[in-house]
């Protein structure tokens, strides 16, 4: 180690620091998306973080007897009762399995989605999503787009469609069908 | 917020307001030195408290009550219809001072519409307010001093509870500063010294945690007690609008000349104040034309074998998640003929024959009153418009029936929102559940025999008859694994307008009061699931519904005994799948004499194949067949994204745990052994997870 490349160090440092407040400040989500990573019936996706209201684990869920296969039963969060729907059954490949986590979607009325495994949280340039549906048909309508990762491609899921099935299952029509 | 003198008045005389308004109608009812007495010092009081906030007229007002009464203070006499007129014009005036009172705070911000003044001459009985306007709501439900102080006490206490927290942050810095001392010490100390610094603060420390989490139990505790305290606020005892309909119906009887009793029932039911007020102003007009059109003159009743008072009854009752307003009168009925003729005049009616029933609808629809002149308390089909508004707001329905001579009632059903209950916690099949107590009939401990016996009989014998019975955890399964429970331990017999009946839960966890709520909104759930409560950990309790349970219990006693789940849809057939044909067949009769629809496969390749046709609300499974076996079957179908909702049972002769391990693994939904093949046992497995249509 010789002095010179000690002092080089430094200046890279030190432009580095300077030039970060030159930088016009970043903003969450144009130039980057954050997503977590889940595990869904043994199978990875992602999930956009902004489609969610908060993420728990080992929630007890009270199991409701119901004509509504992907309906595991209701939870309880800060007093509001809140239906709790398999992901991995809306996706089309159910396990025996309990999922141990729980995503309260946005939107309402409120709806929580459970998951098997939170593999992790992170944050993605906006180039490593590649946008567009993924099929358009059967279970795959509810994934819209995939993200590009070290470990493999995920499928994301899509909240919005996926709460569109929820409420057809459920019988819950917020657009009256009145074109008769 | 201290500035206000009249503060505590103000809640103690709508307290006592309340009790002089009540007590009037009593003593009209019923004479003597009891209700006088109390009555009097009820008056008193107020008379007292009023001259202490220097509220003169009130304090009159209460005063010249008192005069009127002091001479019935003992002795049987009924007061003179003056007087109880008088007694109820005084009453008004109480009231109406109370209530202007409270005005100004609630008429600030606007520019205050000037006070109804209280007429000072009125010589007669105060007119009725015109019954044209069926806004007239009056806002009779508030919280009671007594729930409000209950509170407050429970609030206190939650409070006193933070001491022992405060005095732990205390001790939390100073632990802090023992740390940094000991982190010095590390460094010049001798080893023994600081050893024995360390061992001091672990244990300092550990006793600090201990007084930390007993303080915040205790705090949880008792802000559960402040939360279920809150809760009980917004509801308010059913009957608190009793007072102000038992005066409508004494006013009423008495500007008709009739005599009328009221009475009712079902008071204590809590409920929310936002449906209170509004059915509260529509049974105003519903029991007025009790009077005015259902009882008759004294003399026609005697003449009709009827006692000289007729009876308004006034009904609350609680029916799963609805509740029901009933006004019964045992007067004459609606007047069905002159119904029917003014109907005609009006082109109401064609000229066909219109059935009894079909008259009591047409006053549904209103613009109908069997009047035949306008009175002043009652008329034009008001009543009837009035309570269809108001269940059309609240979303409920109306029921009228009428039996001529004999009276008429009216029903208006609103399904609840919150509701204060009761309930008897029960477990079964590993998870809890709740039963509003006041549908059990009793309880029954079970002998692990007693329970083998109800379940197969279906039948228990409570009260010297046999009840229909179900174990309570076949109409809850829901899939899950249940958990090796004790099984039925007791059995519970509920009482419902469909008969009694009795379910078999593992045990009694004990009883509690609970605010029932609706399930949310994207959470359908089977009709034996009336609402959802939340406990103190936050987790939701089903309440169920006994009528519900009842329609379960007795669809399981039916002709064919079918699910006691879900609901009454017909179960999809059931494809059996065997490699022997003595199994099929055997299957298929089980099946098939249980009222199942059966298809059968000789492989798991044909079964597969027929299972991708689609259709079937179940399959049953052989394991061991050349081809595909039952495994694999049951693995394919998980992996089919359209089947892999479809139940699957697993049957075969191994009965060894590693087999039944691996069905759970490939997605059996039951597994059962043909050693020990019990036909009920069977059937009960496809019974709970058969798909219906």
């Amino acid at each position: 180690m010789s002095g010179p490349s000690v002092a080089d160090r430094v200046c890279t440092l030190r432009a580095d620091f300077d030039r970060s407040f030159a930088e016009p400040a970043r903003t969450l989500g144009a130039a980057s998306v954050e997503l977590l990573a889940i595990g869904v019936g043994g199978r990875p996706y992602a999930l956009r973080l902004s489609q969610a209201s908060g993420v728990h684990p080992d929630r007890p869920v009270t199991a409701l007897p119901t004509p509504v296969p992907a309906l595991l039963g209701v939870a309880g969060f800060a007093g509001t009762v809140v239906p709790v729907y398999d992901l991995a059954a809306l996706l089309g490949h159910p396990i025996p399995e309990r999922p141990r986590w729980l995503v309260l979607t946005t939107g309402s009325p409120p709806l929580a989605l459970a998951f098997h495994q939170l593999d992790h949280h992170m944050q993605v340039p906006i180039t490593d999503v590649v946008e567009g549906s993924i099929g358009d048909a059967g279970p795959h309508a509810y994934l819209k787009g995939l993200v590009r990762l070290p470990d493999g491609n995920r499928p994301i899921v899509d909240v919005p469609a996926t709460r569109a099935l929820v409420h057809q299952l459920a019988g819950h029509q917020p657009v009256p069908e009145e074109s008769s | 917020m201290g500035r206000d003198p009249l503060r505590y008045f103000r809640l103690e005389a709508r307290e006592l307001v309340d009790q002089i308004s009540a007590g009037v109608l009593d003593l009209d009812q019923r004479p003597g030195p009891e209700p006088v007495g109390r009555l009097l010092r009820a008056a008193h009081t107020l008379k007292g408290a009023a001259r202490v906030v220097k509220q003169k007229e009130i304090a009159d007002f209460a005063h010249a009550f008192e005069e009127i009464l002091v001479p019935y203070r003992s002795g049987d006499a009924p007061l003179a219809s003056e007087e109880m007129r008088e007694l109820l014009r005084l009453n008004d005036e109480i009231s109406a001072q109370v209530v202007q009172m409270e005005a100004p705070q609630a008429a600030e911000p606007a520019p205050a519409p000037a006070p109804a003044p209280v007429s000072e001459s009125a010589p007669s009985p105060p007119p009725e307010r015109k019954t044209d306007e069926p806004a007239e709501i009056p806002a009779p439900t508030r919280a009671s001093t007594s729930d409000l102080d209950e509170l407050l006490d429970a609030i206190g206490e939650a409070n006193a509870q933070m001491t022992p927290l405060r005095d732990g942050c205390g001790t939390i810095e100073r632990l802090h500063r023992a740390a940094e001392a000991l982190s010095d010490q590390l460094r010049t100390g001798t080893p023994g010294a600081v050893r024995a610094a360390a061992v001091r603060l672990a244990g300092e420390l550990g006793t600090a945690g201990r007084r930390f989490t007993d303080a915040v139990d205790q705090i949880e505790r008792e802000l559960d007690d402040v939360r279920g305290k809150a809760e009980g606020l917004r509801l308010v005892p059913a009957g608190s609008i009793f007072t102000t309909l038992r005066r409508a119906v004494r006013d009423a009887a008495d500007a008709e000349g009739r005599k009328v009793r009221f009475e009712s029932r079902g008071g204590d039911i809590r409920m929310g104040v936002h449906l209170l007020g509004p059915v509260s102003g529509a049974f105003l007009h519903v029991v007025r034309n009790a009077v005015v059109h259902g009882i008759e003159p004294e003399a026609q009743r005697l003449g009709a074998g009827k006692p000289a008072e007729g009876t308004i009854t006034l009904e609350v009752e609680r029916r799963g998640r609805f509740a029901i307003f009933r006004c019964l009168d045992d007067g004459r009925g609606f007047d069905l003929d002159a119904l029917r003729r003014t109907a005609r005049e009006r082109g109401l009616l064609g000229p066909g024959t219109a059935g009894d029933q079909e008259m009591v609808d047409l006053v549904m629809h209103g613009g109908i009153s069997t009047t035949t002149k306008v009175t002043e308390v009652s008329g034009r089909g008001i009543g009837m418009d009035a309570v269809r508004e108001v269940a059309a707001q609240l979303h409920g329905e109306v029921r009228v029936r009428s039996t001529p001579g004999e009276g008429a009632t009216v029903e208006l059903i609103i399904p609840l929102t919150l509701l204060s209950m009761t309930g008897l916690i029960v477990e079964a099949g590993g998870s809890s559940a709740t039963v509003p107590l006041d549908a059990v009939r009793g309880c029954l401990r079970l002998s692990a025999a007693e329970a083998a016996t109800a379940a197969s009989s279906g039948r228990i014998l409570y009260d010297g008859s046999a009840a229909p019975f179900l174990p309570l955890a076949e109409v809850l399964y829901t899939g899950d694994t249940v958990p090796d429970a004790a099984g039925t331990g007791a059995a519970i017999v509920v009482d419902c307008s469909a008969g009694m009946f009795a379910i078999g839960v593992d045990r009694l966890l004990g009883t509690s009061a609970l605010v029932a709520r609706p399930l949310p909104e994207l959470a359908p759930a089977s009709a034996v699931i009336s609402s959802v409560s939340v406990e103190a950990d936050g987790r939701p309790r089903l309440v169920l519904d006994p009528e519900g349970l009842a329609a379960a219990v007795l669809r399981g006693h039916g002709p064919g005994a079918r699910s006691a789940s879900a609901s009454t849809a017909e179960p999809l057939p059931v494809l059996v799948v065997d490699d022997s044909l003595t199994t099929r067949m055997l299957e298929r009769s089980i099946l098939e004499s249980a009222g199942y629809e059966v298809q059968l496969a000789a492989s798991g390749e044909e079964g597969l194949e027929k299972a991708r046709g689609g259709g079937f609300g179940l399959i049953l499974s052989d394991i061991d067949m050349p081809g595909i076996d039952g495994f694999t079957l049951v693995e394919r179908i998980r992996a089919d994204p359209k089947l892999s909702t479809t139940p699957c049972v697993l049957v075969s002769s191994r009965a060894s745990a590693a087999d039944r391990d691996r069905g759970k693994a490939v997605g059996a939904d039951a597994y059962v052994v043909k050693g020990e093949f019990d036909q009920e046992d069977l059937l009960a497995h496809i019974r709970r997870l058969v798909v219906r249509s």
